[in-house]
């Protein structure tokens, strides 16, 4: 009996490990052939597929270009003049944009040894929401004309060509006993979004 | 019938080439010249997703100093209803300032003339964060790698050179556990001027997201004629006034003035569906006399 009982047990046994293999053995070809059939799907459609990404960029495409100057004689730049600074943001058009600038009282000589006062007054500034990059043709209407680069208006936007620029004017004052040499500042521009 | 054009597919590598390839042709377009491009405008983290990206490229001929730090500053504004962002590198006491416990790798690097370099952020929130919205500013600074001083054309001269660092702050978002983007219409104040319209619409985030859409504003004269219409890119983090006018020929001619205001969360292009939290609709009219 006990030898009946552990062959029923083991042809029964058999007969199930055989039914779970013929089933694992379907199930894998039909994982195959679904697995064929898509990679089949990706190479007949095909696909080129890029993400498009919101931008932002800000640039100086012109330094405030001063020259040289003399001792005891100031040297002014108006923000419409061709050696105006030039700052140009691109990004979304007509997105609500801040702009802040973080300005120096003087510039100094590379050592340290003296150091030259520059100032920039409250109508040193344009915002040019037609892009047009160039100080000189600014023209009237088109963004915030001889404003204050201390205080930026909040209503300032990009462009709807998808570019503002920031024109920047300053004076520089030598002293009369100005050291002379090449003097150094740091204009900071920092530019966000205001709608995102 | 498989063509030689369907019987390819491209490689996640070329897609990312392809992806670079339109970053250039965007900035062909804007005409950049010097600084350096940010891409995309926000980054979305979440507690499955705790790393996200950004790409930085440099399109000038020069090398560019490029840094990046992690600060706080949401979309504010003070009475008169100007927008403005404030940048807070310390004391911020907002709790869903994620500034503290994301970190951007690298934090410094020099780009030469066309690089690009991928910055992660990765982000290690505190245990048992409650679920909502987290806030932080991605600052992106630039500047000539190297500065050369002019040489005064005369002996005795002097001359200047002025380091034009550019900053561009970016909006990192971290969502954890169910979003709700809600806004609430807490008031709207007309007023008027001889030729000025000007219309404060004040609003307050009720959600645990924060709430962005487009807000749509017009206005229309008494023959129901619409003469002035404006739409803003809308980002409620908790409250925001924001300041609408419109200008008018002469306010008596035209009034009385009808004002309506549409805000909704559909319609925007520079944030991706899939990251968008759908909020409420919220319309409103209201006769200025």
């Amino acid at each position: 009996m006990a030898e009946n009982y552990s062959f029923t047990y083991s042809f029964v046994t058999s007969q199930r490990l055989h039914l779970w293999l013929k089933i694992s053995l379907l199930v894998l070809s039909f994982l195959i052939v679904m697995a064929a059939s898509g990679m089949a799907q990706d190479v007949a459609v095909g696909q080129a597929t890029a993400t498009v990404l919101a931008t932002l960029a800000v640039s100086s495409t012109a330094a405030l270009a001063f020259g040289n100057v003399y001792q005891g004689v100031s040297s002014t730049i108006a923000n419409n003049n061709a050696s105006a600074s030039v700052f140009t943001i691109t990004g979304a058009a007509s997105s609500g944009i801040m702009i802040f600038m973080a300005l120096p009282n003087y510039v100094a000589l590379a050592d340290g040894s003296d150091r030259m006062t520059i100032s920039f007054s409250s109508t040193d500034a344009s915002v040019d929401t037609l892009g047009g990059g160039n100080p000189t043709t600014m023209a009237a209407g088109s963004g915030f004309q001889n404003i204050n680069p201390h205080n930026f208006p909040a209503a300032a936007v990009i462009g709807a060509g998808g570019t503002t620029n920031i024109y920047l004017g300053g004076k520089v004052l030598p002293t009369i006993d100005q050291t002379a040499g090449a003097y150094t500042g740091d204009i900071i521009l920092t530019v966000a979004y205001t709608g995102n | 019938m498989i063509t030689k054009w369907q019987n390819f597919r491209i490689p996640i590598r070329e897609q990312r080439l392809y992806a670079g390839l339109l970053i250039a042709l965007i900035l062909l377009i804007g005409n950049v010249k010097a600084g350096v491009l940010v891409a995309p405008t926000v980054v979305f983290m979440d507690e499955h997703k705790r790393t996200g990206r950004i790409t930085v490229q440099n399109p000038s001929d020069e090398p560019r100093e490029v840094t990046i730090r992690m600060s706080f500053g949401l979309p504010t504004s003070d009475s008169l209803g100007n927008v403005f962002v404030n940048l807070q590198d310390s004391g911020i006491t907002d709790i869903k300032a994620a500034t503290s416990w994301v970190k951007p790798f690298p934090r410094k690097m020099l780009l030469q003339p066309g690089a690009t370099q991928v910055v992660r952020f990765v982000a290690r929130p505190p245990k048992n964060l409650v679920d909502g919205e987290y806030w932080a500013r991605v600052v992106v600074t630039s500047q000539e790698g190297i500065t050369s001083l002019p040489n005064p054309t005369g002996e005795g001269q002097i001359s200047t050179v002025l380091n034009m660092i550019m900053q561009t702050a970016i909006m990192l978002k971290y969502r954890q556990g169910d979003q709700i983007a809600h806004v609430k219409l807490n008031s709207v104040d007309a007023s008027h001027e001889d030729t000025l319209v000007s219309v404060i619409v004040d609003l307050s985030s009720t959600g645990n997201a924060s709430y962005v859409g487009l807000m749509h504003c017009r206005l229309f004269n008494a023959d129901k004629q619409e003469i002035g219409y404006r739409r803003f890119d809308l980002a409620v983090y908790h409250d925001l006034k924001r300041r609408v006018t419109f200008p008018v020929a002469s306010y008596k001619s035209g009034s009385p003035y009808s004002f309506e205001l549409y805000i909704t969360p559909n319609g925007r292009k520079d944030i991706a569906a899939e990251y968008l939290i759908r909020g409420n609709e919220i319309e409103y009219s209201t006769i200025i006399p």
